[in-house]
């Protein structure tokens, strides 16, 4: 029966190891509901979340993960949109990444917030002035999209398409993807900004609050830049890991080099805004309300060397790493390049919701910490475990790589 | 967000966050109806076999679809991206119009026989890529059967599931279906019609047709000698290929014959994947 | 909006309810944070809770001036939902669960809407917000001290202060019942300021130029605490003791700016 399941052609591991290997996710993704059971039953008081740090792991986390699951949408729109064919090859996994972060985020939200059965009443009657309301529709919509985009690569599957009207509806289906791929872009975009722009618009946190660009704070567009570029890198990172995995080649070099390419010039782009906004924010926005630099980094461990690395460690130098033809195509380089694109994203997610939270506002108030607690980081590996299996079981069910194949002959 | 809900306010920026989003939603709503009524329409006229090709066309890799033309070397170079259907194609109407391809092989020279690896290939009919051949009988009839190197990749089949008679047929669907030991595969039925008679291997043939009234296009199918032989050359190269992906150095043939039953000769090859690259269902 | 509509549509002159804080005269003696848990039904603490996730509208903050024992002093701050007339918390919450009540402009929290996202926590600036971490309880007999003319609060949502607004419905109820539209000022007072026994806080409409509030914010050792970040708090602190101004507030800048009275 599992053979009968398996694409045509190419080689899987035996059942027996695949559910080995599974095993230990399946076992953290049970603690990890069993965390969420506690939280939903008893409350978010098993969180170490307070009245000040009212955000913690769980919205880190929904941020960074969302950030690196933009590859799906961009890949999307460099695939369909402006005809960068070289990137059929990933299409599917990117998709499968995107659908597995973005439902892993909402999943990590849900039980993040106090009452989720309310939440309805945002897409009701929306503030539209929030910028959470815009990312909550943007999300919701998103996904929903994913998961139309989702539907024709399950439906590939070898025996799921011997049903004619399965695979009908998926060849038409199919024809749409240019359209589901701008709309995908369209509500990234937004997602995406708004999720930099619940933050930049925060007048009361000096530390995140930034000048408005175009009706939004500058912040809106530097998430976004800075999602698409560790995007791609993060779908170079995911392929990488999969074909070391399994011990098989499932893309051409060159596609994991024009993913590192445009991973690059985008995080170049990147770091020159962020590196003016940032000169913006310290010198005019920041002391126009009595913060200075020292404010905000005099307190250990967030000491300036935060902003630095963040810019310079893990934004200068993965882009000028990618953006070389030289280094790119050597494959330790393109890794690094790809890992630190997407150790940077992560750190300035990291930044933006942690580091606002811990800084004090007030003159006599404290510079906080706050360590998770065994729930918190229990839902957050539940979340990565939630992804390693659907990945798993994707990829040994469906047609993620169609290159695979043909690659894998000698 | 709704005018009827609670507290609603005609405002600039309310109307463009909602409108923005009312209209994404429809959208993607109307994709996916649309979607909906296609599918309903390719029911009701009866495409669904052709849809089906299509749909399986696209994941052909490159290698597979190479076209016809330039397997027997009139073109350089060409990928097909009409499913195989030569009928519709602008390019091959036009080198038919000018009669390039036979101009261009007779310059080829002679092929000598038609005897490749010891594989049978009377001229007397038509070949399918998906390795069947047609042949009209008599009352104007189509047979169908299995071409020699078709028989040789699926041997003793433990079961071969014939369609019934009456039923109709189109080119390019499913005609029959075969399982051979842990490999099973569907054989592309090459011509429209409908089925009168059924067959076996004893008979030579599997299937006997009435061409269908509305159809009875032959453009997709190899008759000239050469073009049929170099392309079973090129099939033979490309079962080398399927056989090579894993990695055990198959010899297909036996004092320059191919093996009568493959299969039988190497039980441990993926003949799973090779029919699927062989008969064209990936 | 219905009572908005209405508003525009009758032109009377709202109260804009707002309090100066006496920080010479408080003593941190909490007799406020007391009232205020009383009036409002805020969850008991248990001994699972700490400072800093139990449920405390009025807070007390206990501010050193940083020197060594005989020049060391302390001051207390109580500390609140200031008000704030340009509302970063009303501007952020998705759900609409916070708002400016035009009819006295005092900032709603509308407990029932909010599904506990704590966007607006965030971008508070006085850390006045609080979030309702357990299920309330109230130990048996306890029950007995609610306030009738206030729901409790349900787990998973945030709550603040509301300069005790259910007084100033019964307050309203009341002058409605005697055929009057207006309140007189000693009718309406929160809890806290009804508490404090140095009389440290003081309650009125800000726009009433002939009210002992409007009066006490002209005096220039009133300020606001943060008022550069532009979020217009309609509460106000009073010192005249230099470090406790330098202590409590940040204003090197706003002192330049908009000199701080007003
Ligand atoms: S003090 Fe905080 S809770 Fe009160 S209105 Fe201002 S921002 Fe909102
Ligand atoms: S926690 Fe409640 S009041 Fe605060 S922003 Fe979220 S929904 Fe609004």
């Amino acid at each position: 029966m599992d053979k009968q399941l398996i694409v045509r052609g190419v080689t899987r591991m035996e059942f027996k190891r695949f559910i080995t290997y599974l095993i230990p996710w399946f076992i953290l993704l049970g603690i990890g509901l069993y965390a969420m059971y506690l939280v939903f039953r008893y409350g978010l008081n098993h969180t170490n979340m307070d009245n000040r740090f009212a955000f913690g792991l769980w919205i880190y986390f929904d941020l960074a993960i969302i950030a690196l699951g933009a590859g799906a949408f961009f890949t999307g729109l460099l695939l369909y949109v402006f005809k960068r064919h070289e990137f059929k090859s990933v299409i599917n996994s990117a998709v499968v990444i995107g659908f597995i972060c973005y439902s892993g985020a909402i999943a990590a939200l849900v039980v993040d917030v106090g009452q989720p059965l309310r939440a309805w009443f945002t897409l009701y009657r929306p503030n539209a002035h929030s910028m959470l309301a815009e990312v909550t529709f943007c999300l919701t919509l998103y996904l929903f999209v994913l998961a139309v985009e989702y539907v024709p690569i399950v439906l590939k599957n070898r025996k799921l398409k011997q049903i004619p009207s399965f695979l009908v509806f998926e060849f038409k289906l199919h024809t749409f993807m240019p359209i589901l791929a701008g709309i995908g872009a369209l509500l990234s975009f937004f997602h995406q900004g708004s999720l930099g722009g619940m933050f930049g618009v925060l007048n009361g946190q000096p530390f995140a609050f930034r000048e408005t660009v175009f009706v939004f704070p500058s912040t809106f567009f530097l998430f976004v830049l800075s999602a698409i570029a560790a995007g791609p890198s993060f779908v170079l990172l995911t392929t990488w890991i999969v074909s070391k995995i399994s011990g098989k080649r499932v893309v051409t070099k060159n596609v994991f080099m024009s993913l590192g390419k445009i991973s690059g010039i985008l995080l170049i782009v990147y770091v020159l805004f962020k590196s003016i906004d940032s000169l913006i924010w310290l010198n005019k926005t920041s002391p126009a309300v009595g913060f200075s630099a020292a404010d905000h980094y005099g307190f250990a461990p967030f000491g300036i060397w935060i902003l630095s690395v963040e810019i310079i460690v893990l934004g200068l130098i993965p882009g000028l790493i990618l953006i070389s033809k030289k280094l790119r195509a050597k494959t330790p380089w393109l890794l690094t390049g790809a890992v630190l694109a997407c150790a940077g994203v992560a750190l300035n997610r990291f930044v933006t919701t942690i580091q606002t939270l811990s800084l004090p506002t007030l003159p006599f108030a404290d510079f906080l910490t706050y360590v998770p607690t065994w729930e918190e980081v229990a839902i957050f590996l539940m979340v990565i475990a939630y992804g390693v299996i659907v990945y798993s079981f994707s990829f040994r069910y469906l047609p993620l790589f169609p290159q695979e194949r043909e690659l894998n002959r000698r | 967000m709704f005018p009827w809900v609670h507290e609603f306010r005609w405002e600039i920026g309310h109307l463009i966050f909602t409108g923005g989003f009312a209209l994404v939603l429809v959208a993607i709503l109307t994709a996916i109806t649309l979607v909906f009524k296609k599918v309903y329409q390719i029911y009701k006229r009866r495409q669904v076999e052709k849809i089906l090709w299509q749909a399986t066309f696209e994941d052909f890799p490159s290698q597979t679809r190479t076209c016809r033309h330039a397997i027997s070397g009139v073109l350089k170079q060409r990928v097909c991206n009409n499913h195989f259907e030569c009928g519709a194609c602008a390019v091959h109407k036009q080198l038919i119009e000018h009669g390039i391809p036979e101009k261009v092989l007779a310059a080829a020279g002679d092929y000598g026989n038609m005897e490749i690896f010891g594989l049978n290939i009377p001229l007397d009919r038509m070949y399918h890529r998906g390795h069947t051949w047609v042949k009209q009988d008599d009352e104007g009839n189509y047979l169908v059967g299995l071409d020699d190197f078709g028989k040789r990749l699926i041997g003793k089949p433990e079961e071969v599931v014939l369609p019934e008679i009456g039923s109709r047929l189109y080119a390019n669907g499913t005609a029959w279906k075969v399982k051979r030991g842990k490999a099973d595969t569907r054989i592309l039925s090459p011509v429209d019609g409908e089925v009168l008679e059924t067959g076996d291997d004893e008979k030579g043939w599997y299937l006997k047709i009435k061409p269908a009234a509305d159809n009875s296009d032959t453009s997709h199918l190899l008759k000239s000698g050469k073009e049929v032989k170099a392309w079973f050359m090129k099939e033979l190269e490309r079962l080398q290929f399927a056989l090579a992906s894993d990695g055990i150095g198959v010899s297909l043939a036996d004092g320059g014959v191919l093996i009568d039953d493959l299969p039988k000769s190497h039980p441990d090859a993926d003949w799973d994947g090779v029919y699927g690259e062989m008969f064209l269902e990936p | 909006m219905d009572t908005r509509n209405k508003i525009k549509s009758d032109n009377r002159k709202h109260p804009r309810y707002g309090m100066v804080v006496d920080l010479d005269r408080c003593k941190g003696c909490g007799s406020c944070s007391i009232a205020c848990a009383v009036e409002n039904n805020q969850q008991p603490a248990t001994p699972d809770m700490n400072n800093r996730t139990g449920v405390t509208w009025m807070r007390l903050y206990k501010v050193h001036n940083g020197e060594p024992f005989p020049d060391s002093r302390a001051v207390f701050v109580p500390m609140f939902c200031q008000q704030c007339d340009d509302t970063p918390c009303l501007y952020v919450c998705p759900q609409n669960a916070v708002e400016l009540d035009p009819m006295t402009g005092i900032v709603a929290q509308i407990p029932e809407r909010c599904f506990g996202c704590r966007y607006c926590m965030a971008a508070c600036p006085y850390e006045a917000r609080y979030f309702n971490w357990w299920d309330p309880v109230w130990p048996e007999g306890m029950e007995k001290t609610l306030n009738p003319d206030v729901s409790p609060r349900m787990r998973g949502v945030v709550e603040k202060c509301n300069f005790c607004h259910g007084r100033w419905q019964k307050a309203r109820a009341k002058a409605a019942a005697e055929g009057r539209r207006e309140l007189r000022e000693d009718e309406y007072v929160p809890a806290c300021v009804e508490s404090c026994p140095m009389g440290a806080l003081t309650f009125g409409n800000l726009d009433d130029p002939d009210s002992k509030v409007s009066k006490l914010v002209k005096d220039p050792d009133t300020f606001k605490i943060l008022g550069q970040f532009g979020t217009k708090p309609k509460v106000y602190y009073r010192t005249t003791r230099s470090w406790v101004r330098r202590a409590v507030n940040r204003d090197v800048y706003s002192e330049k700016k908009e000199k701080v009275h007003g």
